[in-house]
C-alpha cells in the first residue's frame, strides 16, 4: 500500500520545554493515580481491578498506579493500518503523517441567510458524495455531514449516517454512539469488509459513563481502533488554566487507553482532543480561540512524545455561523496550528458554528485550506536541480527571466498549491466576473462535483446486508420504545 | 443585627461559602426576621446579576455569588417555615434539570436569577424525571416550569416531559420554559415550550414575560 495523507517534512512544533512535558506527564500520572476516574461500568471496574489498580466500587472510582500506566502505553502500537472500502483510501496512521478529516454539524445552513435547518435526505447523500470527491478530505468523521436528517427518528441518526457514509464514500469511516449504535454501525463496516474507528468520550471532568465504555469493548471486539476522546471545557468542566486542563485531559483519555490495553494487549487506540474555553459571559464552551490551539498544540507534543497516535477535533470547533473572514481565521489558524504540532488527524473541512452546523460548500472551501496546509507540511526540497544554481548563472539579471525555461514547467506543479476555489483574479477580471467570491466558487464546484462525481458503490449483496442491519436497528429501538 | 445582615451580604459578594453559611446560622441563632435576611441574599445576588448584565462581572463572579447563597439560603428558608412566614414573591417556579443530565451550573445560576428576581424557586436539582417534574407541579401548584438539558442526548427528554404533561390533559396549567446549550429557539418552538432562554439572565426576562409581568 502507499502511504496517503500529507507528509511533514520538517520537526512539529514543541511549545514546552522536555521539562515542561516531563511536569504535564508526572502531574497526569498523579491525577490517575491519586484522584483517578469514574468508571460507570462494571466490567470496566472488574478489569481494571484484576490489573492493580485501585478501585472502589460504591463510587466506581478506579485510581491507577503510574507502572500500570506506563506499562500500558508501551503497549500502545504508534502506527497501524486503517482499512477503507477501496484500498487506495486505506489509513497508515502515525509518523509524520497528517489526514484531514470532514466535521460534521447538527443542521445544515442556508447559504444566503446562513439560518439553520434539518437536511433532507437528499441534501444529506449529496454531501458525502461531495465530501468523498474532495481529495484533501482523507478520512469521514462521526456523524459527517450531519446528525441525521429530516423524518428520521433521533436514535436512528447514527445507523442510517453511518450507512449513508458507507454507501457514498470508499473512505476510512469513524461511528459515534448513541443508545448501542455501535452494535449496528460495527456490523455494517464489517459487512462492507472495512475497518472503521470507534468512539469512546470521557464525561469531563475525569468521568465515563456505561455508554462510552459499552463502545470501547465493542470496538476491541471487532478489532476497530479505538478513539478515546475528551472535550472538556476550561473553566467549565476542566480547570480553567491550560496546564490545568492538559492534566485533566490527559488523565481522561489515559484512563480509557489504559483499559483498552488492559483488555487487548497491542489494542489500536488513538487519543483526540476536543478542549476549548468556557464562554464567561454565556456559559457556552468558547469556539474557535487560540487557547484551544494552545491546547491543542502540547496534546500533540504529549501524546506524540508518548508514541501515540493524536486526533484534533478543536481545529473544526469554530465561532463564527457564517462563512466570513472570522470563521477564516479561526480555521486557519487552528488547522496550521495542529499540522505544525504533528498531529496525525485533523478535523477540518465543512463545519461552521460549533458542532451545530456544517455545509459542504464549506467543506469545498476548506478543502483548498487542507491542501495549503498539506503542501506547506510538504516543505521545501533542497537539492542541485531545485537550487539551480547553474540556471541562475545562465538566466542572470534583468533581462532574464524564468517563464520559458524547462525547469519552471518541469517544477512549478509541484512547488505552487493551486486553490480550487479561491479568488485569484485581477480586479478588473473580478468585478467583469461578476465579483465572484469563494463560496460563489463553492457553489458552482459543489455542482459539478454532483453531476460528474460518481462514489464507489456497494454490490447488492453488501446493500442488502446494510439495509437488514438498519432494519434490525429499527425494530431493536422500537423495542426499547426508543422510536 | 445590623452587622450579621452585612456581613452575609459580603460573604454573597465575596463569593464566601463558609462565611455565607456561618452568618446565615448566626442570623437564625439571634432572631433575625429570616424575610429580611432572605431580602439581603436576593438583594446581593440582583447586585452581581446587575454587573454582569453591565459586562463588569463574569460568569465566575456570578457562579461564585450564587454558591455562596446557596450555603446560607436553606438555612434562611428553613426558618422562614419554621416561623411560619409568607414569601412575597413574584411567582411559584419549578426547575431541574431533565433525566440523564447531570448539568447544573447553568440551572442553578438561573434559580439564583429567579430568586433575585423575585420568585419563589423549587429546585428539583439534576437528572429529574417527567414523573418528578409532574409530582412537583401537582403539588406545589407553580405558575412556571424551567428545565435545562446540556447535551444533545439528553435534549429530547424535554420534549418527553412535554408530552407526558399534555398526556395527563394537564399541560395548560404551568407554563413552561426550556434552555440549555443543546437547545434553540427552534427546538424549544418544536417541543411545544411556551419559551426559550438562552442564558441565566435572559431566562428571568422570559419568566416575568410569561406569567405576564412585562
Amino acid at each position: 500500500m502507499t502511504i496517503s495523507g500529507f507528509a511533514r517534512n520538517f520537526s512539529p512544533l514543541r511549545i514546552l520545554t522536555e521539562g515542561q512535558i516531563e511536569d504535564i506527564h508526572k502531574g497526569t500520572l498523579a491525577v490517575l493515580e491519586k484522584t483517578g476516574l469514574r468508571i460507570e461500568h462494571e466490567r470496566a471496574l472488574k478489569d481494571f481491578d484484576k490489573n492493580y489498580c485501585q478501585v472502589n466500587y460504591d463510587d466506581k472510582r478506579v485510581r491507577i498506579p503510574s507502572g500500570v500506566v506506563e506499562e500500558c502505553i508501551r503497549r500502545c502500537p504508534s502506527s497501524f493500518r486503517i482499512k477503507a472500502r477501496n484500498s487506495k483510501n486505506d489509513m497508515l496512521v502515525g509518523g509524520n503523517t497528517l489526514y484531514v478529516s470532514s466535521f460534521p454539524g447538527m443542521e445544515t445552513v442556508d447559504l444566503d441567510s446562513w439560518e439553520n435547518r434539518k437536511p433532507t435526505r437528499e441534501e444529506f447523500y449529496d454531501a458525502v458524495t461531495v465530501y468523498d470527491a474532495l481529495e484533501n478530505i482523507h478520512f469521514m468523521g462521526n456523524y459527517v455531514p450531519w446528525f441525521g436528517f429530516e423524518g428520521l427518528p433521533p436514535v436512528m441518526c447514527i445507523p442510517e449516517g453511518f450507512a449513508a457514509q458507507t454507501r457514498r464514500s470508499s473512505k476510512v469511516l469513524k461511528m459515534g454512539y448513541l443508545k448501542n449504535s455501535e452494535i449496528f454501525t460495527i456490523a455494517i463496516a464489517q459487512a462492507v469488509g472495512v475497518e472503521a474507528m470507534v468512539s469512546c468520550m470521557a464525561s469531563p471532568p475525569l468521568t465515563y459513563y456505561t455508554e462510552a465504555i459499552d463502545a470501547l469493548y465493542r470496538g476491541i471486539e471487532a478489532d476497530f481502533p479505538v478513539i478515546m476522546l475528551s472535550g472538556g471545557v476550561m473553566g467549565g468542566t476542566f480547570p480553567a488554566t491550560i496546564a490545568g486542563g492538559t492534566l485533566v485531559n490527559n488523565a481522561e483519555q489515559i484512563g480509557a487507553l489504559v483499559l483498552a490495553q488492559l483488555v487487548k494487549p497491542g489494542a489500536k487506540v488513538m487519543v483526540e482532543n476536543i478542549a476549548y474555553v468556557q464562554n464567561m459571559r454565556s456559559g457556552s464552551p468558547s469556539f474557535g480561540g487560540i487557547e484551544s490551539s494552545l491546547h491543542n498544540a502540547i496534546f500533540c507534543q504529549y501524546f506524540r512524545k508518548l508514541g501515540v497516535p493524536v486526533q484534533i477535533a478543536g481545529s473544526g470547533f469554530l465561532s463564527s455561523k457564517i462563512s466570513d473572514s472570522q470563521l477564516g481565521y479561526e480555521k486557519g489558524v487552528a488547522g496550521i496550528i495542529t499540522a505544525f504540532s504533528g498531529a496525525h488527524i485533523m478535523y477540518l473541512c465543512g463545519g461552521l458554528f460549533g458542532e451545530l452546523t456544517a455545509h459542504p460548500c464549506q467543506a469545498i472551501i476548506d478543502n483548498d485550506l487542507a491542501g495549503m496546509i498539506g503542501r506547506f507540511l510538504r516543505g521545501v526540497e533542497v537539492n542541485n536541480e531545485t537550487l539551480a544554481i547553474d540556471l541562475i548563472d545562465e538566466v542572470g539579471p534583468i533581462p532574464g527571466f524564468y517563464l520559458d525555461k524547462e525547469h519552471t514547467r518541469k517544477f512549478w506543479k509541484n512547488e505552487q498549491f493551486q486553490p480550487k476555489v479561491a479568488d485569484r483574479l485581477s480586479i478588473t477580471e473580478w468585478i467583469a466576473s461578476g465579483k465572484k467570491s469563494t463560496l460563489d466558487y463553492a457553489r458552482e464546484k459543489m455542482k459539478e462535483i454532483l453531476e460528474t462525481h460518481r462514489p464507489e458503490e456497494l454490490t447488492p449483496g453488501q446493500e442488502a446486508e446494510v439495509e437488514r442491519i438498519l432494519e434490525e436497528a429499527r425494530r431493536y429501538y422500537k423495542k426499547q420504545d426508543l422510536m | 443585627m445590623k452587622e450579621i445582615l452585612e456581613n452575609l451580604r459580603r460573604a454573597i459578594l465575596q463569593y464566601d461559602k463558609v462565611a455565607a453559611e456561618s452568618w446565615g446560622k448566626k442570623a437564625v441563632a439571634e432572631g433575625i426576621d429570616p424575610l429580611q435576611a432572605l431580602d439581603v441574599l436576593t438583594s446581593a445576588i440582583r447586585e452581581v446579576g446587575d454587573g454582569f448584565g453591565r459586562g463588569e462581572l463574569w460568569l465566575p463572579d456570578l457562579v461564585g455569588a450564587t454558591t455562596a447563597m446557596n450555603c446560607a439560603l436553606p438555612i434562611i428558608e428553613e426558618d422562614i417555615k419554621h416561623k411560619g412566614k409568607i414569601q412575597k414573591s413574584a411567582g411559584r417556579v419549578v426547575i431541574g434539570t431533565v433525566l440523564g443530565d447531570i448539568h447544573d451550573i447553568g440551572k442553578s445560576m438561573v434559580s439564583a436569577l429567579l430568586r433575585a428576581g423575585g420568585f419563589e424557586v423549587i429546585d428539583l436539582g439534576v437528572n429529574v424525571s417527567a414523573e418528578r417534574f409532574i409530582e412537583a407541579v401537582n403539588q406545589t401548584n407553580p405558575v412556571l416550569l424551567a428545565m435545562s438539558a446540556l447535551l444533545t442526548t439528553t435534549a429530547p427528554e424535554l420534549a418527553k416531559v412535554i408530552n407526558t404533561f399534555k398526556r395527563k390533559g394537564i399541560r395548560n396549567e404551568v407554563k413552561i420554559m426550556v434552555g440549555g446549550g443543546a437547545i434553540t429557539e427552534k427546538f424549544a418552538k418544536d417541543i411545544g415550550a411556551d419559551g426559550y432562554a438562552p442564558t441565566a439572565p435572559t431566562a428571568v426576562k422570559l419568566a416575568r414575560r410569561l406569567i405576564g409581568l412585562i
